[in-house]
């Protein structure tokens, strides 16, 4: 008899190792496969790797540069990167086991293997051989298969000289050079990490600006911070090919019809991912795709096979942790009955974890023009703020746009220390629907950063304290 | 419970109130300070020794009484007293009904009751019942809420009707269990859920005082106590926010400045349907919501656009009971469609129609007509149609009966001096509109003509100006033109009367040809006239019928 369940969730990623302790907490009888550790490519190879990665240097970067500022000397500064890339591993490997606990301790069952749907209720399970070890049934099935890097035929990557994150996250040795190709998120945040170890790095972008979704004043800021770092970056430039030239990698790049070729020990792709859809009887049951992706309606997750759900990266952008989350737990009570509005995917903040870190919410000034809206615009920067002085983190801003008619909270976008911490009280004003004196008239403590996001609401509107 | 002035000390034989902390109607806690006094030793705050609700102040402030006197009773409803009523309910009353099987009371009742297991793990504090969907039979597994007879915040007696279901057996009113008030609606009307299914719950406590209160003021007390008691026992935000109906109540400082901006009334807001969290009202339904009132146009009162929303749950209510879903095409109305719908219900809902009918010969207009329509087209570029003559006579007989030409504000008549004579037009592919002539009085046969072919023409090419639909002042609709041989027209309010136009037809009549009676064939078209009977009696209504039909018959053959 096989095993059958009213939930079975395809992949345990933040998207689905959520939906399924959200399932169970539902009462529904619940199954979670992934071939891999649980936690997906977030805790294993994305998110909190890059983010334990990212504290080494930002400690190294204060003692090497601030040092004398805290009145901290050191004789002599090293740091071992061979150790810097175990703690990252070690973090990744404990905080997987715990998940792994939490999918103990909600009852949920886990099966460690390759899953394969044979039929719209159905799934086969296979090991690392591809030889099948069971077969399950299941009311409803939920894929949630994520995503992988994108690759480009001018770009092969072969995990070696040219690599992905996955990579760069556990290279045996420091690369001198370094080329990283996408000024997103990630390219972002491995610029800072080996730029602060001594790597020689540029970026490069085939868009206006370095993290170019963000609004224009905050990219052009954390411009001339990694330029100061000694960053160079290319913007407006598209590679035209990389090549492997024996320890090296030679890159040809055309910016403005000039063209240019640069060389390192390697070369960081980081332009996009794409959805992890094939080989696993999509195709066979006929699951809508669309631009690599799973087709679903984003009220109730459902594909075009009604039991059929798909969550997280594998249905396309914004390939983000909590929004897979957020669409997991969505999507099961939805099956449950439960009624809630859906994910809002315009108030999803994006988080950039360099220093200054990057963070934001809702509309850019730009994007909120081109829609019509009439601006009143807040601006405040840590310069002005106590705490900031206090914490020697003086650097970025708070920017608050709001909707000068009704007083909507547009957007809110941070650059600075702590940003991607701050955003959070943007977001929440947005969902529930504040305006700016709600935030001007709550009293927020002293000295603290957010006391910034109070300041820039004011300064809206003309009641600022401190500037 | 009776509260008594204290003995403040050996010697102290009397006290005066100086001032009450709780009025009638509260609820007190244990140990809460309910009065101070004064004595002539000391002057001290005097706790409640039991909790409960103060019922009743029997010495006012400034007054001052014997030690001993009762100064004030509490009585002592609340959690423990409903507790103990429910269990005797659920243990004498073994009920029978289906229905009260489902009712699962949570909380701290659980030991004493056999319930519904599901439903009553279900964490509700304090002294609430869940209220599920009865099972209606066998092999029902779900039922529609058709309609909810009661408001979160309504006080229920036991056995009222508080909500009507729709199943595909049967369709039925479900009474409340047990007298409360209504504390949330979990299931809105029209919604679908599966037998057992929590839909509302009831708040029992003081149901006691709720099932005594016979008079109007009692009710009022106990419907305050209820929700007071609710602050301090179970969860008050909730209630708080379900006080003004499900979802209603918060409105975020966002929603709040758009109703500013785009004055929008807090009756408005409230009508509002949320689909935010919780059911709140979101930016985008106050948005959704002006944009709808923008195109509904200023006439269509919040008050009729509730009733129209009523009506709609309730006819589809009676589709869904009548047709299979996939038998069906549901279309929704556009705008037009929606306002003749607000239009015609107002008015049924506002005059009262009655419908008067004439016979009127037309053959000599009819032969006018056929012999001077081309020279007048010529002459006047005026093409001459029934419409026109019968304008003309309807215009006469406004200024000799001007009541039928007014509208009634309150307990006033609005008797106008102008007219402007509206013109039912139908338009492509199934709307309807009323453009009127301003200034009808003025005109005669051909003015009315051209003014006609003018308002159709621009009816029908969209092209008329919200002046051309308002201060109407009487209605003219030819249903004739479809062969319609006579019809009970509508009122356009707020005018009081609508005169119909049936199509005329040859007949033969009897007629009297000097002295002797002949038969003949005649013209012959019925005019029908639906006046309100709260201003325009049936002899008036006669009257100037018969006014219509003389102009008529009696046309001298010059214009
Ligand atoms: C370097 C890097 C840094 C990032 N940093 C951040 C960040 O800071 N914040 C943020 O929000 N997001 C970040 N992301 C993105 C984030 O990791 C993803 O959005 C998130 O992991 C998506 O979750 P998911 O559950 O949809 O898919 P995944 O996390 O990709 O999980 C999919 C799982 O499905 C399994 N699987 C796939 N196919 C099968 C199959 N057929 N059978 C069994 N198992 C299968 C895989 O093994 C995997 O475990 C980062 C990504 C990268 C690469």
């Amino acid at each position: 008899m096989p095993n059958k369940y009213q939930i079975a969730i395809l992949g345990g990623g933040p998207g689905g190792y959520v939906a399924a302790i959200r399932a169970a907490q539902l009462g529904f009888k619940t199954v979670v496969i992934d071939k891999e550790n649980l936690g997906g490519i977030c805790l294993n190879w994305g998110c909190i790797p890059t983010k334990s990665l990212l504290k080494n240097v930002e400690i190294f970067d204060t003692i090497k540069n601030h040092g004398k500022e805290f009145g901290i000397y050191t004789k002599e500064l090293s740091f071992n990167f061979t150790e810097i890339i175990q703690r990252s591993r070690g973090i990744s490997d404990k905080i997987t086991k715990n998940v792994e606990l939490l999918i103990k301790k909600n009852k949920i069952d886990r099966i460690r293997g390759f899953g394969k749907l044979i039929s719209q209720n159905e799934i086969e399970i296979l090991d690392n051989d591809g030889k099948k070890t069971e077969t399950m049934s299941a009311d409803n099935i939920i894929i949630a298969t994520g995503a992988r890097p994108k690759t480009f035929p001018n770009i092969p990557v072969d995990r070696k000289s040219i690599i992905t994150s996955t990579e760069a996250m556990n290279l045996a040795e420091q690369p001198k050079e370094l080329i990283i190709i996408g000024a997103g998120a990630i390219g972002i945040e491995f610029a800072y990490f080996y730029s602060v170890l001594g790597t020689k790095v540029t970026l490069i972008e085939m868009l206006d600006h370095i993290l170019p979704v963000e609004d224009a004043e905050v990219s052009q800021t954390l411009e001339k911070n990694f330029k100061k770092r000694g960053i160079e970056i290319y913007t407006k430039t598209m590679v035209e090919k990389a090549e492997v030239k024996g320890n090296k990698v030679s890159v040809t790049i055309n910016q403005n019809g000039e063209k240019k070729t640069l060389s390192a020990d390697k070369v960081l792709s980081a332009i996009g991912v794409t959805g992890n859809v094939e080989g696993f009887g999509l195709e066979e049951l006929g699951v809508e795709l669309f631009k690599n992706h799973i087709k679903v309606d984003k009220k109730t997750y459902q594909t075009n096979i009604p039991n059929i759900y798909a969550i997280g990266d594998v249905i396309g952008p914004p390939w983000l942790a909590h929004v897979a989350s957020a669409e997991g737990i969505h999507c099961v009570e939805g099956i449950k009955g439960i009624k809630n509005p859906d994910v809002d995917y315009d108030n999803i903040p994006g988080c950039t974890y360099c220093q200054p870190q990057v963070a934001s919410v809702g509309l850019t000034e730009a994007k909120a023009k081109e829609l019509g809206y009439e601006l009143k615009i807040g601006k405040f920067p840590f310069m002005a703020s106590g705490k900031a002085f206090a914490v020697g983190e003086r650097e970025g801003f708070v920017k608050l746009i709001f909707d000068a008619k009704y007083g909507e909270l547009l957007g809110g976008h941070i650059i600075g220390s702590e940003a991607t911490e701050l955003i959070a009280e943007v977001s929440l004003a947005r969902a529930m629907e504040a305006t700016g004196h709600s935030i001007i008239k709550t009293v927020h403590a002293h000295p603290t950063l957010s006391e910034s996001i109070m300041e820039a609401a004011a300064n809206a509107y003309g009641e600022a304290i401190h500037i | 419970m009776d509260i008594i002035m204290p003995k403040m000390g050996e010697s102290v034989n009397e006290g005066t109130i100086i001032k009450w902390h709780k009025k009638v109607g509260d609820v007190v806690k244990l140990d809460e300070i309910i009065f101070e006094i004064s004595t002539d030793k000391v002057d001290t705050e005097i706790p409640a020794a039991s909790a409960g609700v103060l019922s009743e102040i029997l010495v006012k402030e400034g007054d001052t009484v014997e030690v001993g006197t009762v100064v004030a009773r509490i009585k002592n409803s609340g959690a423990e007293n409903s507790e103990i009523v429910i269990s005797k309910k659920s243990s004498t009353e073994k009920s029978s009904q289906e229905i009260q099987k489902q009712i699962s009371p949570s909380g701290r009742n659980d030991n004493n009751l056999t319930s519904n297991s599901e439903s009553s793990k279900q964490n509700v504090q304090g002294n609430l019942i869940e209220i599920a969907m009865p099972k209606m039979g066998e092999s029902v597994m779900e039922g529609t809420i058709i309609k909810w007879n009661k408001k979160v915040g309504d006080a229920v007696k036991k056995d009222e009707m508080i909500f009507e279901i729709s199943t595909d057996k049967v369709d039925t009113e479900i009474p409340s269990p047990e007298a409360g008030t209504l504390v949330e609606i979990l299931v809105g009307e029209q919604e679908t859920v599966e037998v057992g299914t929590i839909v509302a719950k009831l708040s029992v406590g003081n149901q006691v005082k709720v099932q005594e209160g016979n008079n109007e003021e009692n009710k009022k007390e106990d419907v305050h106590e209820i929700k007071s008691m609710h602050d301090n026992f179970s969860k008050p935000v909730e209630l708080h926010s379900n006080e003004k109906g499900i979802g209603g109540g918060f409105f975020s400082p966002l929603v709040l400045s758009i109703a500013q901006k785009e004055n929008v009334s807090f009756d408005e807001l409230n009508s509002i349907k949320g689909t935010g969290l919780e059911g709140r009202v979101s930016k985008k339904d106050i948005l959704t919501y002006i944009e709808r009132r923008k195109t509904a146009g200023v006439q269509v009162q919040v008050k009729v656009q509730e009733k129209s929303e009523e009506r709609k749950s309730i006819s589809s209510a009676i589709t869904q009971q009548v047709y299979n879903a996939a038998d069906v095409e549901k279309i929704p109305m556009d705008n037009i469609r929606q306002r003749i719908m607000d239009h015609m219900v107002h008015s049924r809902d506002t005059s009262v129609h009655v419908t008067g009918l004439i016979e009127v010969d037309m053959t000599r207009i009819h032969n006018f007509i056929n012999s001077k329509k081309d020279e007048i087209m010529k002459s006047e570029n005026a093409k001459i149609t029934y419409m026109a003559f019968i304008a003309d006579a309807v215009v006469k007989s406004l200024k000799k009966y001007p009541l039928v030409n007014s509208s009634i504000d309150g307990n006033a008549i609005l008797q106008k001096k102008f007219i402007n004579l509206g013109i039912a037009v139908a338009i492509e592919p199934t709307g309807l509109i009323v453009p009127n002539i301003k200034g009808a009085g003025d005109k005669n046969v051909i003015g009315l003509a051209k003014a006609i072919a003018d308002i159709a023409n621009r009816a029908r090419t969209k092209k008329l100006t919200p002046d051309d639909i308002s201060n109407g002042t009487f209605t003219i609709t030819n249903y004739g033109v479809f062969g319609t041989i006579f019809g009970t027209p509508i009122i356009n309010q707020p005018e009081v009367a609508i005169l119909g136009v049936g199509a005329a037809q040859k007949k033969p009549v009897v007629i009297e040809v000097d002295g002797s009676d002949t038969i003949a064939i005649r013209n012959i078209m019925a005019l029908t006239l639906s006046h309100d009977h709260r201003l325009v009696d049936g002899m008036l209504g006669g009257m100037f019928l018969k006014n219509i039909k003389e102009v008529l018959e009696n046309f001298e053959g010059i214009i």
